[in-house]
Formats: C-alpha cells, structure tokens, sequence
C-alpha cells in the first residue's frame, strides 16, 4: 500500500543543524535500504490554478494560512496503514513536534 | 485511530528480523530465538497499552528479548553446573554476560546470516518460503497461510519442522565462505523470487495476484540487495521484480482478466518503480561479472519496460536475450518465453517451430501457457480453428479462475463455421456412458481419455484425429511408465478407436512387452526360520511346503483336491494331468491337514460360504461344507505373515517360495 505522508511546518520543530540533518539523513537511508521509501522531497510554496466559469486564474503563494502548506513528503510502501503511522512517529521523534498527513494513494 | 496491537503489529514487522537475527547470535538456535523473541512481542503487547509506546520500539523489544535469552543461558548453564564444579561459575556467567554484550549492537550481516539459514538447503523449499517469511518478514503464521491458501496449521507445523530441521542438521548462523556464498545467495535469490511469483501470478484461486506476496518479497529483495551490495544478481533480481511489479496495474482490465504485456495500458505502468528497476540494473552493471540468470531475465524486462508503444518493442534483442537465457537457464518456461520472443522478432512460423519441440516435454504437459501461447502464434498464422481448440484447451487446464475466463473468451471470439461431427469430447463422453461397461473398466479407460482430451483438446473434431497426435500425447504422458499401464492405456484407445468407428489410432503405439519379474528366491536361512516358527496355523504350513518342495504353480497347488492325492508316492495329479510332487516336510504335515477326509479340496477356507456366495459343488468340502480357499486369501495370509522377516516391511509373495535360488 502506498501513502503520502506531508508534514507542516511548526514553530516547534528543532533548529535544523548538521546534527539534524543527520539523523534524518540515517532515517531517510534506512527506510530506502528497507525498501520502504519511494520517494521524499520539500516544497516550495504553491502555485494555485484556478478554473471559474471557464475562466482561468493563477495565483502565486504564500497564502495567509502559510501552516496548511506542505512542506515536505515522503512517498512510503507499507504493508498498512499502522507501518505508516509509526513511521511518522519515528519521523517526529527525529525532528521534533509538528503536525502530519497521511493519505493513501489510491 | 490506530489501536495499540495494530501498533505493535507494524513495530514488529519492521524489528522482527533484526530481533530474531540478534538473539540467534546470542543462542545459537533460531527457534529458540524466535520464542524469545515471540516473548518480547507479547511483553510489548502487554506493556505498550498501558505505558505508551516506547521511544524506541525496535531497541525495548531487542532489550527484553536479550534479557529472557541471557535467563534462558543462566538457567541452561546452572543446570549444566549441578555436574561440574562450582570452579567454572565465574567463568560461565562471564560468557553469558558476553553474549548479551555481543547482542547488544546486532551485526550488520546477522540479517543476512538469518536469511541464508532460513533458506538453507537441507530445507525442502516450501519450508524456506515459510520460515523466511515468518523470520525474515515478521509475518504471522495466520498471514502466511492465507496467502498461500493453506491453513495455518499446516504453515505452523512447517515452520515448527523446519525449525527443527535446522536444529538436527546442526545449521550454522554463519556467512558461507566464498565459494559457498554462491551457491547458498542464489538459494536465497529462489526463495524471494518464488515469494514473488506466487504473489505476481498466482497458481490457483481467484484472484491473478497477492500484491501483498510481492511487497514482501520486493522487500526481502531490498534488504538483501543493501546486505550484499557486490553481488550483481542480487540488483538483478531487484530489478527484475520492480520492473515486473510496475506492470501490477495494467496487468489486469475492468472485471480482473489478465491483459497481455502488449496489450497494457503502458499509461499504467508505474514510472516509479520502472525507475528503481533501472537503478538497481546500473549497480548489477557496476558490480561486474557475466550476466546471470536474474540479471538476464531483468535485461529482457528492461527491454520492455524502455518501449514506449507495445510495437516499438525490441524483440530481436530480446530474443538475442533469450538466446543467452537459456544457455543458463534451460528451464520449459524459459524455452516457452523464447518461442514467444522469437515468434514476434523472426515471425510466428519461427515461433511455432520452437514450441512444437516443447510440446513433447512432461513438465509442460499441463501448462496452460503452452496452450495458449501456441493458440496464439496459430492465430497470427491465419489457422483459426486450429488456435480456437489451443485457447479451449488452455482454458481447460488453468487453475485461475480470472486466467481461465479469458482463455475462453479468446477462443470464442474467433469466429469459425462449427465443424461437422461429434468433438473428441462429445464422443468420449458418449463412450463412457454406454451402458456395457463396468465401473472398474470406465474408470480406467476415463483415465486414458482424459490424458487425450487434455492433450489434444475437447474441441477437435472427432473425424480429424490422427494417429500421429494420438501417439504424440502417449510419448508425452506415459512414455516412461511401465509396459502394463501403457498396454492398457493402448487397449482403452483402441476399444474407443473401434467404438466411433475410425481407423486405428493406435498404430503408432506398439504394444510393449511385459515381461515380469521372477520374484528374488528366499535365502534356505530364511526358510528355515519360517519353518520353525510355531505361531503358523497347521493349513498354513502344509501349503508352503508344498508350494516350496513341489514349485508348482499356486493356483495348481490350490486346486488340488484330496482324491487326488498319492500320499504314498508323494505326489499329486492335477486337472490338467500333471504331477505335482513333494518331499518329507509336507509329507510329514499332509495327513494331519486332511484329518481322515477323503473327497474335496486339498486347502479349505476358515469358513463355511455364506448361501449368497455359494461356490461351485467342486470348489467346497462334502464333509466340512468349507469352501477352497482362494488365491487371494493365501496370498495375503503369507504377507502378513513375512512382513516381519522381510527388510522392506512389505512381506513376500507366495511365488518367491516356488523360485528356486
């Protein structure tokens, strides 16, 4: 089963520093050589399209809800949805408190 | 949301190999490790509900383990100690304490130790798949059956056995040396491909496949690929299992039939996988040395995987592939896959070509894809009929139900104007329903037109058997047997050949010659312990004495009759005007058996006939109202009786006692 797994930024994450970097670094390496990691990545503030009417409008980020934004993912094959949620816990574990999605990619 | 046994499930998943691989280090016995790390997983059952999950999952779990083991080595130890000297105590902890010190930070390779031991050779495979599984994958017994369609206690008993197995073979947890590793890493490349296989194409039930089977063994695949980095065939068959799983979705259409590689919806083939594939073939490339099997068969993936639009395959290079193939891997599949590669790249003719030299082959006999790959190249070769009666007949022989239901739709959808006459199925049916046979009979020759149908297809039409084909399936399926069962293989075809009235289509099949085999003659040492033995009922003795001393044939010996007895002369005169004659141990016995009877048979039966099965007046005693006692009835009492002496515990005939040394 494959998830998306985001996570928010937060204001009490830690301060990155080498040793952050890591430590992530060694998880990111372990969930690949497990063959779990498909994909992982940050991003960048969003870029919203939108269709009204017919009429098609763009708009550049940062919105005012700037919480809500994806900053980074990591695309994970697990065997259920509690692999998932445990490594979202080891995740936090690493870099701190924050907030996280997890979606099934159907 | 996630309840804390979920949790628990997933954290040992992810910890088990790791637990199980350190504690085996620790205790030298894999099952033992595995019920001690079992113990650690129902402490954490325990413990996580109520006090959270720990930090560190992984390492609470390899910490409480560690602990029962060094108990269990204290307890194994002090029992040792209650017979040696108190002298060795300090020294004995010491080593116990050491261990637990070495299982403190598990070996990188102690993964890998576990995986070449639980997919050692002394296992028969389906234990290696089940052990691997469970140690290795951290699945349960329950998850293993289920996938596998077994139950689960047939997977524990396995598991148990092969835990066991081990133990006696006294199996090492050790890396093999250089050049064992080979040999035992392509054992272990086997079991993780036969993992996949079973998940990717599985053999029987429903569904066409158990993604679940896959992810496990694509797993396996990473790990050992990160544990034995240097070895190329182990990217290779990473590969060659992502590029195959990056299919998963365009494998199967809206209701769940299987669509053919050129076929799919390339669209739906996962670009990430396809990716990862690839990677994993640049480090089978750079870690050098001659392709093998794996990295072969991933070439050919690659290939396919490269081309954007099912035309724009490159089949000249992969049956080039092939070709190279199956110098290492002269497998039927393997050979099946080439007369594919080779029919797209050279042509159907050429295709065809291949695969009739496949049709000959035992281990392709009930195939379906022989079947239905032939039914193909038929059809691109415009020969309709022909390739409608190969897609019925692969649709015949699939286990898959999803397989099976699109065979049949192939074959319908080739219009052809239906052939006059009765088909080869409709006669055989026919055949056996005539009301003159018996059921022993039907059976036997059911048998026979069953290997017929399968072999040739229900579909062909009667008028259009030949001989030749009839004989192809013959060689096939019973070409190794023994001269009966081919005899009466040959004599049920031709009862049907004469039944619907076609030329004999059994002229290919020469009748081979039984011939029987004298039975071994027993040794005089193990007469004479036969001889002596007092537990014999008197009937019992007299006839092997007679059958030993005269060597007269039994069904004569039996047959004989006490007025035709010379007692004086020792000798006998059967119906046929022979003589049967005999020496003093039966003369000593005779009188007593017969007891002053005077007509009837020489041997009776324990009891009187009951009246529905009254035998002829010849055949029963006028004194005793006993009837002859059978051959059958003889036979079985010699058995029972030599079953004892006899080595092989099968007990003798009663015509090894008429051979002569």
């Amino acid at each position: 089963m494959r998830y998306l797994m985001t996570s928010l930024p937060s204001d009490t994450a830690r301060e990155p520093d080498e040793k952050l970097h890591a430590e992530v670094g060694a998880f990111v390496e372990e969930l690949t050589a497990a063959g779990v990691l498909l994909a992982t990545g940050g991003l960048d503030s969003p870029t919203m399209t939108t269709s009204r009417n017919g009429e098609f409008t763009v708009t550049d980020g940062p919105f005012a809800e700037a919480k809500e934004v994806a900053v980074s993912f990591a695309l994970v094959d697990v065997r259920s949805k509690e692999e998932a949620i445990e490594i979202s816990r080891r995740f936090f574990q690493i870099v701190g408190d924050g907030t996280g999605y997890i979606q099934q990619v159907l | 949301m996630t309840d804390a046994h979920s949790t628990v499930g997933a954290v040992w998943k992810l910890e088990s190999a790791r637990v199980v691989a350190g504690l085996t280090r620790m205790v030298h016995d894999v099952g033992l490790a595995e019920e001690l790390a079992q113990d650690a997983l129902v402490a954490a059952l325990e413990q996580w509900p109520v006090q959270g999950v720990p930090d560190n999952p992984g390492a609470w779990l390899m910490a409480i383990a560690k602990r029962r083991a060094v108990d269990h080595i204290r307890r194994s130890r002090t029992l040792e100690r209650k017979q040696e000297q108190l002298a060795h105590e300090t020294h004995e902890v010491h080593e116990a304490a050491e261990a637990a010190e070495a299982a403190e930070a598990p070996e990188r390779d102690d993964v890998l130790r576990l995986m070449f031991m639980s997919c050692h050779p002394v296992l028969p495979t389906e234990a290696r798949v089940a052990l691997t599984l469970r140690l290795v994958g951290g699945l349960t017994a329950q998850e293993i059956a289920r996938a596998f369609l077994v139950s689960e206690t047939v997977i524990a008993r396995r598991i148990a056995d092969a835990k066991r197995t081990l133990a006696d073979n006294g199996v090492r947890f050790e890396l093999p040396d250089g050049a064992d590793l080979a040999a035992r890493l392509s054992d272990v490349l086997g079991v993780i491909y036969l993992i996949f296989n079973e998940g990717y194409s599985a053999t029987s039930g429903d569904d066409l496949m158990r993604p679940g089977l896959c992810l496990e063994a694509r797993r396996l695949g990473g790990l050992l690929a990160e544990l034995a980095p240097d070895e190329a065939e182990v990217h290779g068959l990473v590969a060659l299992m992502e590029i195959q799983a990056s299919r998963e979705a365009a494998r199967t259409g809206p209701s769940g039939e299987p669509v053919q590689l050129h076929e799919q919806n390339r669209g739906r083939w996962d670009p990430l996988l396809i990716r990862r594939g690839f990677t994993a073939m640049l480090r089978a490339r750079d870690a050098g040395g001659p392709p093998g099997p794996y990295v072969l068969q991933a070439a050919i993936a690659v290939c396919h995987a490269q081309a954007r639009r099912a035309e724009d395959t490159d089949w000249d290079q992969i049956a080039a592939l092939y070709d190279a193939l199956i110098r290492l891997l002269p497998t039927p599949v393997v050979r099946l896959n080439r007369a594919v590669a080779v029919g797209m790249a050279r042509g159907p003719r050429a295709g065809l070509d291949l695969l009739d030299s496949l049709t000959a082959d035992p281990a392709l006999r009930d195939y379906h894809l022989l079947p239905g790959v032939r039914g193909d190249l038929l059809h691109r070769l415009g020969r309709y009929k022909e390739a409608r009666r190969e897609f019925q007949r692969a649709a015949s022989l699939t286990r898959n139900a999803a397989e099976r239901a699109f065979l049949e739709r192939r074959a319908e959808e080739i219009e052809t104007p239906e052939t006059d006459g009765p088909t080869l199925g409709e006669a055989a049916e026919a055949f056996l329903a005539r009301d003159d046979l018996d059921a022993q009979t039907i059976r036997s020759y059911g048998q026979t037109l069953r290997r017929l149908r399968l072999g040739l297809g229900d579909r062909t039409p009667l008028a259009s058997l030949t001989a030749d084909q009839v004989t192809k399936v013959f060689r096939t399926a019973w070409g190794d047997a023994a001269a009966k069962t081919w005899n009466r293989h040959r004599s049920a075809v031709r009862s049907f050949a004469s039944w619907a009235d076609l030329d004999d289509l059994a002229a290919g099949l020469e009748r081979r010659a039984e011939v029987r085999a004298k039975p071994a003659a027993l040794e005089p040492a193990y007469l004479d312990a036969l001889w002596s033995r007092t537990d014999i009922p008197l009937r019992e003795r007299t006839l092997w004495r007679l059958l030993q001393e005269s060597a007269a044939p039994v069904r004569t010996v039996l047959s004989l009759n006490v007025e035709d007895l010379d007692l004086e002369d020792r000798r006998a005169r059967t119906a046929k005007g022979a003589w049967v004659t005999w020496r003093s141990g039966t003369a000593r016995l005779l009188p007593e058996l017969l007891a002053g009877r005077t007509r009837g048979p020489v041997f009776l039966a324990d009891r009187r006939p009951a009246p529905a099965r009254m035998p002829a007046e010849a055949d029963l005693c006028p004194e005793t109202g006993r009837g002859r006692l059978s051959y059958e009835r003889a036979e079985y009492l010699f058995k029972q009786a030599t079953k004892s002496l006899d080595p092989t515990g099968d007990g003798h005939t009663l015509r090894s006692l008429r051979s002569r040394p």
